[in-house]
């Protein structure tokens, strides 16, 4: 049911007694039809249904941004321990052992020790 | 109501009841089998891996990684929808060096839907072989060990199995920390594989990693050693080598190495199981004149002999109606012990068990008592070490047992008769000369933690005191004293204190000894004065029909380790 407030102000008037008493109204009450009421409530479970249903797909989507970030940082993980295995490769005793450097280099001669 | 109306009503009412007692039994009588399917269809489980820990080395004190883990992957065919051409021509461009199937053997048989044609592949070929599309190609992505040091050490480090298990060495000791715990990731996903994050029974332990392990192990000694080794193998008749540097006043191992070496990611292709033992712990044998430094300290020990003691020498002993003889036939007469050490000669450390025992003219049960005290409860021969990797135990006759004949004793005196290890006798010879106190020996200085800080473990364990500190100064001073010819001859460097012992142990054929194959020792230590000892160093030489001597061939070795460690160490030249 709907409350309506019309003025009893009519257009109409003239006299002297009205004026004095412009605000009064008069209360009557309306109710919705079956079909509005149907209708309104369909419309509810509707925005409701929508609302879920959103939420379910932006969580879906975080899901695959999530999916998506964890790949990024497996592969970047793995790029860091192919460079450090290649680090460790290169900074070898084995490595040191056959650079051409290495190979080229006279043994070398202890000329003597400081006194402490 | 007519008739029609109510059988109507009738069925409906049990059509109704019939689905709701359906609906009553799958609800609350099925429940959890329908969960479970319902579950199957669109719940996931995945095993998080754990990753394998990784080994360092020392290197100057530093730790530094010497065995790490890498993305590798295995390519798989289907012979049935592959592409023959297009993948042959793909797979030899960019992994040729990683195929383990010949082509033709591929497609002998296309029935079969399944077959590894690569593996090891690494990350770059991997990803042309992924945006290559090929049909029927598959890469599987998987785990392997990876070797900076190449060879270096592996028998030490031993390898990691295609179950992802070690096998030998510290990979096996250790699998345990090594290995860590998997995790479990348990999720709803969607069509496409995808985990959400909706649900109420997702599950997510993450996997819990191995921990990095740092040995004590120094990669440079190690280098420099198993380098002198090979170089002697090479150098000789001989086919094997092994030695150990250690530090006597901790028992801290800084170089355990066996020649030949292994290529650890190829071990499969190892034809020769032997390559794989981790001869210095896993070997025992009988290493011959170098426990002399032994029976001559529990003597000097028990006060009964010095240096300057003296006894006939007439080259050779009869001891239950056996004729055991010396090596050196020289220096007959009346000699002191010392001369005895410096000649290696047999007859000298029998001299001492016989002292051992209050009577100088023949062995008693009270000196095999005594030196089984000494070897066995004291310096630990015949017995676990307990250093944290796979060892031997070693073999010793106790003195009240059937078979401790005199002259098996007179044998233990000169290191025959007796099965130690190498580590076992290492690690006696240190307390020897340390002072008298025996450590532990030990291989595993600490852990890397998470942070990258290296947290050390291991304190320096003092278990027993072998000889006391007297006994330990004179015994110094008599394997210094059997170098002396190393100083005159400018073998040792000037300025330093370095002694040591011999040992050619025979050989067992057929279960007798023999002259033909015998093994070469040589062990020693070395420092810059008579009391600071900094390093002892251990080698052994052998082969297959191979006469190595301790003299001619393991103490060369052991005169470069020396030099080597000196100047590695930077120990200055003292007061000698």
């Amino acid at each position: 049911m709907r409350n309506e407030y019309i003025s009893r102000r009519g257009g109409m008037a003239t006299t002297s007694a009205w004026s004095r008493n412009q605000n009064t109204v008069r209360h009557t009450g309306k109710r919705l039809g079956k079909v509005s009421t149907t209708a309104i409530f369909g419309l509810m479970v509707l925005i409701v249904g929508l609302i879920y249903a959103t939420q379910g797909v932006k969580a879906t989507t975080y899901d695959y941004e999530l999916s998506e970030i964890d790949e990024q940082v497996a592969d970047l993980q793995a790029r860091k321990e192919d460079l450090a295995v290649e680090k460790a490769r290169l900074t070898s005793t084995q490595t040191a052992a056959s650079s051409e450097v290495a190979v080229n280099m006279p043994d070398g001669q202890v000329s003597g020790y400081a006194k402490e | 109501m007519d008739k029609r109306t109510k059988a109507l009503r009738i069925i409906l009412v049990a059509a109704v009841a019939l689905v709701l007692v359906r609906l009553f039994v799958i609800q609350i009588f099925e429940h959890d089998m329908w969960v479970e399917r319902a579950e199957q269809e669109h719940v996931v489980q995945y095993t998080i891996p754990a990753e394998r820990g990784e080994i360092y080395m020392m290197d100057g004190g530093e730790p530094t990684v010497v065995v790490m883990n890498e993305a590798v992957w295995t390519v798989i065919v289907d012979p049935m929808t592959v592409d023959e051409e297009a993948t042959k021509k793909l797979m030899d461009e960019v992994a040729k060096d990683k195929l383990v199937a010949e082509w033709k053997d591929v497609f002998a048989d296309k029935t079969r839907r399944y077959y590894i044609v690569a593996q090891g592949v690494k990350r770059d070929a991997a990803q042309k072989i992924r945006e290559a599309g090929l049909t029927g190609v598959y890469l599987k992505e998987g785990n392997a060990r990876v070797y900076p040091e190449g060879e270096l050490a592996s028998s030490l480090l031993g390898f990691v199995n295609n179950e992802g298990a070690g096998q030998y060495g510290v990979e096996q000791a250790l699998n345990k920390d090594l290995a860590g715990e998997n995790g479990v990731l348990k999720t709803v996903t969607d069509v496409n594989n995808v985990a959400l994050s909706i649900g109420d029974d997702n599950v997510r332990v993450p996997a819990k990693n191995g921990k990095d392990v740092v040995l004590s192990v120094d990669r440079n000694i190690q280098r420099r050693l198993e380098q002198i080794l090979a170089e002697a193998v090479a150098g000789s008749a001989a086919t094997n080598a092994a030695g150990v540097v250690m530090d006597p006043m901790t028992g801290e191992i800084w170089a355990l190495a066996n020649v030949p070496t292994y290529d650890a990611t190829k071990y499969s292709e190892i034809k020769d199981a032997s390559v794989f033992v981790n001869t210095p712990l896993e070997s025992a044998y009988e290493p011959g004149s170098m426990c002399k430094t032994f029976s001559f300290a529990a003597a000097i020990d028990q006060g009964k002999m010095t240096p300057a003691t003296t006894y006939t020498n007439n080259g050779y002993l009869t001891v239950d109606n056996w004729k055991i003889e010396n090596a050196y036939k020289g220096q007959l007469g009346t000699i002191t012990m010392q001369t005895g050490l410096d000649y290696s000669l047999n007859t000298s450390s029998m001299t001492a068990l016989m002292l051992l025992g209050d009577d100088a003219s023949q062995i008693t049960q009270k000196g095999k008592n005594k030196l089984y005290e000494y070897y066995h409860d004291k310096f630990g021969f015949g017995e676990y070490t307990d250093i944290e990797l796979v060892e031997a135990k070693g073999y010793l006759t106790e003195p009240d047992a059937e078979d401790a004949y005199n002259s098996r004793y007179a044998n233990m005196t000169f290191g025959q008769g007796m099965n130690i290890t190498m580590i076992q006798l290492a690690a006696a010879f240190s307390s020897v000369i340390n002072g008298g106190e025996y450590y532990r020996p030990t291989v595993v200085a600490g852990e890397m933690l998470e942070n990258g800080t290296f947290n050390y473990l291991q304190a320096p364990e003092a278990v027993r005191q072998t000889v006391s500190k007297a006994t330990s100064d004179t015994m110094r001073q008599m394997l210094y004293g059997t170098r002396s010819y190393k100083r005159t001859t400018g073998v040792d460097k000037p300025g330093y204190y370095i002694g040591g012992k011999t040992g050619t142990s025979q050989g067992i054929k057929d279960g007798a000894y023999t002259f033909d194959e015998t093994v070469g020792n040589y062990v020693g230590f070395g420092g810059a004065t008579k009391e600071s000892p900094k390093y002892v160093i251990m080698v052994k030489i052998w082969g297959d029909n191979a006469k190595m001597e301790g003299e001619k061939d393991a103490m060369p070795m052991f005169d470069k380790m020396s030099d080597y460690m000196i100047d590695y160490l930077k120990i200055k030249p003292g007061e000698s």
